[in-house]
């Protein structure tokens, strides 16, 4: 069980990395427009 | 081609385009302590796994294995907590400092209490390796309290930002807004420092019978002593009315309607509410509602206002005709 040691640590970076993540994301403005991306396809004029 | 548009709903994640930089920062904030606080609390509740599991009729041998797990699951557990006591909980502990000032008792002041009665022996426990950690009940009471004010400030917020309805409907919604308000705060109010004197002699009472419950218990009491549904009450019922009536060309007859039903939603949301957390005290007295469920049972009080707000706006966003043939039929002979 002495793998636990590794693991645990492991876990804990795992979830430190999707808080930064999330905080990056959140404060560079990826949630302040949800339609854009997904519509922007569709309103391309370039042919 | 032509391409359908459809109305567009947008995600509650997302920040309402207009806003002032101020309040979309808000927003922001609002988002990652949330987000923070679900995360967290997903990962404690892993970790404290072991620890439901734990009993004595485990070999000893495979217990000793088991304790000494659960003592480094303890500590992960704590470093996860710790970020979410001083970060995603921060609008509780200033809201609570705030009404302490003014020598009221907000709904922040029991929630700041209910934190600190559970993460103090948490830590406690942690650091001398020994007794019950309630580091998965801290996660989850915040994360489900932010969850009911993020959909507080996202109806909020979204109300601020529609525009091109008749000013003076807002100004008059805005008016049965505040007269709600205060009535909602004063029952409240009333409510939170009945419970709070009654967590405080429960948690007496049990150290003094079973000292081994005390912590369990006045967790709980606390934690359901939190108002954050009677708090949303009048909030959605009235961004649920200025919604609709910023949507449908309501005319006067119809506006008197929603104004009515707006009150009728609040108040019912309210005292029902209300019945609702005095129905969990006994129970919690009692012993029989261990913190967890006692968080679950809140944002399930706060998803029913929520939802009960959602059905006023669904009724009243309906076009005008509809309303119209509705009112006739009714007011037929």
């Amino acid at each position: 069980m002495t793998i636990l040691y590794l693991l645990l640590p492991l876990s804990l970076l795992f979830v430190l990395a999707i808080a930064l993540a999330l905080g990056w994301a959140v404060f560079s403005g990826q949630f302040d427009d949800t339609e854009e991306a997904g519509s922007s396809i569709l309103r391309d004029s370039d042919t | 081609m032509p391409i359908i548009r459809r109305m567009p709903v947008p995600s509650i994640f997302s920040v309402p385009p207009g806003l002032p930089h101020a309040a979309r920062q808000a927003r922001r904030h609002a988002l990652l302590r949330l987000g923070w606080a679900w995360l967290a609390m997903m990962q404690v509740m892993m970790f404290a796994w072991p620890g439901y599991v734990r009993h004595d009729g485990i070999p000893p041998d495979a217990l000793a294995t088991l304790d000494w797990a659960i003592v480094l699951m303890n500590w992960a557990s704590l470093a996860l907590t710790v970020p979410v006591v001083l970060y995603s909980a921060w609008p509780i502990w200033r809201g609570a400092a705030d009404s302490l000032r003014r020598r009221q008792a907000g709904m922040d002041v029991p929630v700041a209490l209910g934190i600190v009665a559970a993460f103090v022996p948490s830590v406690y426990a942690t650091w001398i390796q020994r007794g019950e950690v309630y580091f998965d009940s801290v996660t989850m009471f915040v994360a489900f309290l932010l969850t009911a004010r993020y959909l507080a400030l996202c109806a909020r917020q979204s109300v601020a930002v529609r525009d091109g309805a008749p000013a003076r409907r807002h100004a008059r919604l805005e008016i049965r807004r505040r007269a709600l308000g205060a009535m909602a705060d004063r029952v409240a109010g009333r409510f939170v420092a009945a419970q709070v004197a009654l967590a405080l002699a429960a948690g007496a009472a049990w150290a003094w019978f079973e000292p081994a419950h005390a912590v369990s218990v006045m967790v709980a009491l606390l934690v359901i002593s939190c108002p954050c549904a009677m708090a949303m009450a009048v909030p959605t019922a009235l961004a649920a009315a200025h919604a609709a009536a910023a949507r449908s060309g309501l005319d006067a007859p119809a506006f008197r309607q929603l104004l009515a039903a707006a009150r009728r939603t609040a108040r019912q949301s309210l005292y029902g509410s209300l019945a609702w957390h005095l129905l969990m005290t006994p129970l919690a007295l009692a012993g029989w509602v261990a913190p967890w469920l006692a968080a679950v049972t809140m944002l399930l009080s706060s998803l029913a206002v929520g939802a009960h707000a959602w059905r006023l706006y669904r009724r009243y966003r309906a076009p005008l005709p509809a309303l119209a043939a509705a009112r006739q039929a009714t007011a037929a002979p």
